[in-house]
């Protein structure tokens, strides 16, 4: 079930309408968008999937940090190579719309953010998403005594349970407190 | 439902339904409590057992709306609704209308949004700036931004009142003489600003620079207003009582524009709980701005986390460090602190007597002989030319002193910036001083130079002109020292220190940016503003134009010339600072303002003030020109009977006020010990599930 290449029918549009919190016009945008990055052998190919490097040509994605866990979260496909199909494309679009619920929002929050995919943020995932944060390269980074004096902190203030380490229920108690979450979880194309 | 569904092997913990600390099979009861839930974006409260049963969206949208609540991939959902058995969408073509509709509405808000952060004076190069140099050099481009804009309101108040109404009356207006002057007082009514015969054309140079000759005898200063008057059927406009209502208020409408930004920056050092409660959960996990588009606004944003993040941890390192130490060692500290206390304040004492000497000196010079050319300007400018070694030297040394004092950063630019203002306004006030020393012959009227027309004739025949040239001088050299600077001393700096690589260019290095010493500037050029406001009405527009100037320069060495910050400032607190100094400054230009109005006698020369005995007695004279109900009226207000039921209510509402602050202080406290209460309960909570589940 995905998208052929030229249009979307009716009965489609109203599912993925109903099934997501995007708006027809957006649907439609994302289709056009879609198409455009589809290489031009697979044009006619439903269900096709795109290859993560080519997703991450978009302007939207580009220059995120998190583009690459990004892709891998919302991907469907076999191999975990980040790549999307058309329905993963509009879950990606639907978690970060306007209108999807805080709760939605963190949820994927975490996803992204739990680099090694164990369902659990650790002292490794939280190191990797401050870098995220910073800038990646050297002269960007904290110094180590900086990271590790900062994970004990965010540790000591959401790990409620004391395991070391922050699961989905903890990170989202400390989601809920703050009022920019969900207007900043946000891309629009 | 959910053991077929959903079987990837790496999301097998993102079940929707997982058994980590919800027990049971209520996914049927879960989905009824989701599809109560409105989603409206900004409800920021996360709370899944909420028992909102009787919401109105919940009937008519509660189907579909759980579907796409789940965070599960679109094929997974794609069978959840088939296995419904709905095949046919259930929204309605007026309910796809009506969220078509809100999204278009939200998406112009936005747009109109950006729009007016887009209007937003200098909005770009302050983010640009907090980027690179962090929160607290950002902090002195907003002070001088909010600076440049009150400027540019007080002049456009001026003009609308004085100047135009000034430039239209002359003509057609009436300007009379006084005929009860007493006799022998003529002498002190000529007044010739410009001198016959012909100038010398670096003549003209000098006269802009010092507001004298052809500048003299223009709008620029106050000798140039008449008190003209105009009256026509059913108008009628005084410019002496326009002049003078103009000056006052212009100065509470400042006091009202500190007044607010001081109260919207103390809510937010408040909220944020000033520098104690940092929650970096929050900074990290949702600092992120997913809308950032392009590599320079991502590289900005990260190095903006960068600077956060650093500063808060500076600042804990250093509040443990000082938690750590032993008795000795405080007491170490505190000594060594007051120590540096008494020395900056023996430095502050000597360069206020070197000021002093130093326009006295001036002062007898010029009085004197009649040096012309450069001669004469350099001794006009002796006192701003001391004043600015002080301001430069002083708080050169008192950074290297706070060096020694280790005082986290944030309270380090603060003691700086007291420090230094305490300097700047002595300096300005020594000025004020040696002035009025000369006008009133040290205030006694009986003085052989002041007998005749109460004030000195001799070397003042329009004293306030004269007053309003020194700050104009002030302020443009100002503007000079500081381009002077930025020329000379900057851009060779970094030269040098690029091109010649040798242990004394190592050891100088690029220069940092002197958050405090800048601030200062600012502060000091505003309070010399607001003291000449009165004599020369167009200095708030040359103030806006130095301000902008100023901006540019300061930003166009700030990305050439300085090296980021080490270390970096939380600017919420010291925003606040700036806004009292600032007060500070508006204080000692209204006593300045309150004195001149009341106590010296106008100029018989010039100026629209010519025959009262003080710039305030013209009040009680148009008040008798007044209906009879309205002069009752405003005596009452004036008397005591008013007056003190006023005084009485407005101590009551303040007393008042103050409990409420206290309440709300303590309410504070108790809601974050409530939510440290909430934490350790869930703590407890979860152990007991533990427990029990074993």
């Amino acid at each position: 079930m995905g998208a052929t290449a030229s249009q979307l029918d009716k009965g489609m549009l109203s599912e993925y309408q109903e099934l997501t919190y995007l708006t027809k016009q957006e649907i439609l945008l994302a289709h056009k968008r879609f198409s455009e990055l589809v290489p031009k052998e697979e044009i006619d190919r439903i269900n096709c999937r795109i290859p993560m490097n080519l997703v991450l040509t978009l302007p939207e994605l580009k220059s995120n940090p998190f583009n690459e866990r990004i892709c891998k979260v919302f991907s469907t496909s076999d191999s975990h190579d980040g790549s999307l199909n058309f329905d993963d494309f509009l879950d990606l679009l639907s978690a970060f719309s306007d209108s999807a619920t805080l709760e939605i929002k963190s949820h994927y929050a975490f996803r992204i953010f739990d680099f090694d995919d164990d369902g659990t943020l650790g002292r490794h995932d939280l190191e990797k998403l401050v870098n995220c944060l910073t800038g990646g390269t050297d002269d960007t980074n904290l110094t180590p005594e900086e990271m590790r004096q900062l994970i004990d902190n965010i540790l000591e203030e959401s790990d409620i349970d004391k395991d070391g380490t922050v699961n989905l229920s903890e990170f989202q108690h400390v989601i809920s407190r703050s009022p920019d979450f969900v207007s900043s979880f946000k891309i629009v194309l | 439902m959910t053991s077929d569904l959903n079987r990837q092997d790496s999301h097998r913990e993102y079940d929707y339904f997982p058994g980590d600390g919800y027990p049971g099979d209520h996914h049927s009861l879960r989905l009824r409590r989701l599809s109560s839930r409105r989603s409206i974006p900004n409800i920021p409260h996360y709370n899944p057992s909420s028992s909102d049963g009787g919401d109105s969206e919940a009937d008519n949208q509660g189907q579909p709306r759980e579907l796409r609540g789940l965070p599960q991939h679109m094929a997974i959902k794609k069978a959840k609704l088939k296995s419904r058995g709905i095949l046919v969408p259930v929204l309605s073509k007026a309910e796809l209308w009506k969220q078509d509709k809100l999204k278009k509405l939200q998406k112009l808000q936005n747009k109109a949004r950006e729009f007016l952060y887009f209007l937003t004076l200098w909005g770009k190069t302050l983010q640009k700036i907090g980027g690179n140099f962090g929160g607290g050099v950002r902090s002195y481009f907003l002070f001088l931004r909010f600076l440049v804009i009150l400027n540019f309101v007080s002049f456009l108040l001026m003009a609308g009142f004085v100047i135009i109404p000034s430039l239209v009356f002359r003509q057609t207006g009436v300007s009379f003489m006084n005929s009860n002057s007493t006799a022998g007082e003529e002498k002190c009514t000529i007044y010739e600003p410009n001198p016959p015969g012909l100038v010398v054309f670096y003549d003209y140079f000098l006269d802009l620079l010092s507001g004298t000759g052809f500048m003299e005898y223009s709008f620029m200063f106050y000798g140039y207003y008449n008190n003209t008057m105009v009256e026509d059927r059913n108008f009628s406009y005084k410019i002496s009582l326009a002049y003078l209502f103009t000056a006052i208020f212009y100065f509470a409408f400042c006091l009202i524009c500190i007044i607010t930004r001081m109260g919207s920056a103390a809510r937010v050092a408040v909220a944020t709980g000033g520098s104690t409660v940092v929650n970096y959960s929050m900074i990290v996990f949702t600092g992120w701005d997913y809308g950032c588009l392009g590599d320079t606004a991502t590289k900005l944003k990260q190095k903006n986390l960068l600077y956060r993040l650093q500063v808060d941890l500076e600042e804990e390192r250093l509040k443990k460090h000082a938690a750590s130490l032993t008795l000795l060692q405080k007491f170490g500290l505190h000594s060594l602190r007051l120590l540096m206390f008494l020395l900056v304040l023996g430095l502050n004492i000597a360069a206020f007597f070197g000021i002093f000497y130093a326009t006295s000196y001036s002062q007898n010079q010029s009085a004197g002989k009649e040096s012309d050319g450069v001669q004469a300007l350099f001794f006009e400018y002796l006192p701003s030319i001391v004043i600015s070694a002080g301001n430069f030297l002083v708080p050169l040394l008192c950074d290297q002193i706070a060096k020694v004092e280790h005082y986290s950063p944030s309270i380090t630019v603060i003691v700086a910036l007291l420090r230094a203002v305490v300097l700047r306004f002595v300096g300005l006030g020594v000025l004020l001083f040696t002035l009025w020393d000369q006008i009133t012959c040290t205030g006694k009227i009986n003085d052989e130079k002041c007998k005749l027309c109460r004030y000195n004739y001799d070397s003042y025949p329009c004293w306030e002109t004269r007053v309003g040239q020194e700050m104009y001088k002030l302020t443009l050299f100002d503007l000079l020292i500081n381009i002077a600077v930025l020329v000379l001393v900057e851009f060779p700096r970094r030269m040098v220190v690029d091109n010649w690589s040798s242990k004394i260019s190592q050891l100088v290095g690029r220069q940092e940016f002197v958050v405090s010493a800048n601030v200062l500037g600012l502060v000091y050029s505003q309070t010399v503003v607001w003291t000449g406001a009165m004599f020369c009405p167009l200095l708030p527009l040359i103030n806006t134009v130095k301000f902008v100037i100023l901006f540019y320069c300061k930003k166009i060495t700030l990305f050439s010339n300085c090296r980021p910050p080490q270390k970096t400032f939380r600017s919420t607190t010291s925003a606040f600072f700036f806004l009292v100094v600032l007060l500070l400054g508006w204080m000692l230009a209204s006593v300045v303002l309150i004195y001149s109005i009341a106590v010296i006698r106008p100029s018989l020369g010039c100026g629209p003030f010519r025959f009262y005995d003080s710039m305030w007695s013209i009040v009680p004279k148009s008040l008798n020109s007044l209906p009879a109900v309205t002069q009752e009226f405003l005596f009452f207000i004036g008397s005591q009977a008013f007056t003190i039921p006023l005084f009485s209510l407005s101590s009551l509402v303040m007393f008042y006020v103050i409990a409420l602050f206290s309440i709300y202080g303590k309410s504070v406290r108790l809601l974050r010990q409530q939510l440290k209460g909430e934490s350790r309960d869930k703590q407890f909570l979860v152990k007991q599930i533990e427990e029990l589940s074993q």
